[in-house]
């Protein structure tokens, strides 16, 4: 569909923007002409750490500009679906809420989702050891970072630092493990994609793409209130995003085979007992998975008891079965777990199987998780 | 003595446990290693039973049922398939045998064939041996 170069008229925002500002500056005037009751979106603490919060001060939206690679929160368990919510939406967000509306907990017509291109995210504190060791800064010492053209930027008071991605993944920093294989990078299930990918060099804009109606309708809010110009994409900015996407996914692939690998040739039962051995039942998993719409009275929660003598517990047993068909891999699980199970490695490894099989993709569509469905298929 | 398997069976009210009645009215063999739970139907089997199953220490779950199309509940079978693709996968990825898990259609009439089953079950997961699942002092 529609593809725009897009950038805020304001100064202000457009400078603390990462990339023209246009996400903060379509929120709040979204805000403004109550398209939306409020924004979802994550507040700044520092470099390392944010919040989200749920906020209809168009001042706070403001103050939320910028991009966060070190902040690798889901924002879905946050929407409220009794308000018209904005929010910026990297793919997993995205993935989460349309799993969420399938599952009926959030009413898709009043989510506005906005996506962001996203190439991955880092662990806070895996962030601080890269710049610490491979850079020679003072963690604290960063006010602000950037990921632009393939090299991550680093800006502190006394001027800024750049440093290649591909540096930093060989020497085994940077990304979570899951967005090294995640392949999905342009959010082409939210209501608009943006990034700055594509954009000509120099320029300090958005490249936005426009995929549904509701996405059309907060593009034009924006554009008729003045808070953003834009002009359309040249085909070569088209062709330099698809470009970077493509290698990504590839990218992603490889990444996958190489992790998927470690797998061949060893007893997988006995690698599961014991990754799953030092499982101290404390739900987090399940309390942060953005598709998990059980509640307290989960299946996987009730037929799990502390006295059982079972090799690998019940709750990850049935947590493994019930997300064969909708684990979108975001990466929360294995973020939360205090024991540091590889739980996103293990749930991509038996979904890859039945979700390749079948063909679907969790989170792209409100198409209904196979599982749900009883006619539908002739194995 | 030699090891004998366990061997879970979930038989379906309406045909596969008459089978198994059958089976025995008939004077079929067979091996006593099979443990029977009945339901009312064979979609009223969560697939987390069957989980509970193997780690309970079963050797193998059988999961049977009315011939598709031929369900007392209409359809209900068509989700006994459904779940049961996705427990295979997932039983596979484990790394548990694939033969530990088996699902079969059988009628009221086919007592036979019940008997046969379990035979070539028994047969089976005594060349496998002992689940791996089964938890520690549960021979």
């Amino acid at each position: 569909m529609a593809c725009y170069i897009a950038w805020a008229t304001d100064d202000e925002i457009r400078k603390k923007g990462t990339s023209g500002g246009f996400v903060t500056a379509a929120l709040v005037s979204a805000l403004e002409n109550d398209l939306i009751d409020a924004a979802l979106v994550v507040k700044r603490i520092d470099v390392y750490e944010g919040i989200p919060i749920l906020t209809s001060d168009p001042e706070e939206v403001k103050s939320c500009a910028g991009s966060f690679h070190a902040v690798p929160v889901n924002l879905t368990k946050y929407v409220d679906p009794d308000l018209r919510i904005g929010m910026p939406a990297k793919p997993c967000d995205a993935r989460g809420v349309i799993e969420q509306a399938k599952r009926l907990q959030i009413d898709l017509d009043k989510v506005f989702l906005i996506g962001l291109n996203c190439s991955g995210t880092m662990l806070p504190l895996a962030m601080r050891n890269m710049i610490e060791v491979l850079c020679q800064l003072d963690p604290d010492s960063v006010i602000k970072e950037e990921i632009i053209a393939e090299k991550l930027i680093l800006k502190t008071k006394n001027g800024e630092k750049a440093i290649k991605i591909d540096e930093i993944e060989e020497k085994g920093y940077g990304r979570r493990q899951s967005c090294r294989y995640c392949n999905i990078n342009i959010p082409f299930m939210a209501d608009l994609a943006c990034g700055n990918w594509g954009v000509p060099k120099g320029k300090k804009g958005t490249f936005v793409e426009i995929f549904t109606e509701k996405g059309e309708t907060f593009f034009r809010n924006a554009v008729d209130s003045g808070a953003i110009a834009f002009e359309e994409a040249e085909e070569k900015s088209i062709f330099t995003r698809k470009r970077i996407d493509e290698a990504m996914k590839k990218l992603a692939e490889e990444n996958w085979k190489k992790l998927s690998n470690s797998l061949d040739g060893i007893d997988r039962l006995s690698y599961y007992i014991k990754s799953f051995e030092n499982c101290i039942g404390c739900r987090s998993c399940k309390i942060v998975c953005p598709v998990c719409a059980c509640g307290e009275d989960a299946k996987c929660v009730s037929m799990d008891y502390e006295t059982d003598s079972y090799r690998i517990s019940m709750f990850n047993l049935v947590r493994l079965l019930h997300l064969m068909d909708s684990c979108i891999g975001c990466g929360q699980c294995e973020d939360v777990c205090p024991v540091d199970i590889p739980l996103t490695f293990i749930h991509r490894r038996f979904a890859k199987r039945i979700q390749d099989i079948l063909d679907y993709v969790p989170g792209v569509n409100l198409e209904k998780p196979p599982f749900y469905e009883t006619k539908l298929m002739e194995w | 003595m030699e090891w004998e398997p366990k061997i879970l069976a979930f038989c379906c009210n309406w045909c596969s446990y008459a089978a198994a009645d059958a089976a025995g009215l008939e004077r079929r063999q067979m091996p006593p290693t099979v443990r029977i739970i009945r339901v009312m139907c064979s979609g009223r089997i969560d697939p987390a039973w069957i989980l509970m199953g193997f780690l309970e220490g079963a050797d193998a779950v059988l999961v049977t049922g009315c011939h598709i199309d031929d369900c007392h509940y209409v359809d209900a079978n068509y989700k006994t398939k459904n779940r049961y693709r996705f427990l295979k996968e997932m039983i596979e990825e484990l790394g548990l045998e694939p033969e530990r898990l088996r699902l079969e259609w059988i009628s009221a009439s086919e007592g036979s064939i019940f008997a046969e089953m379990i035979r070539d079950v028994t047969e089976k997961i005594k060349v496998l041996g002992p689940s791996p699942l089964k938890p520690e002092g549960v021979k």
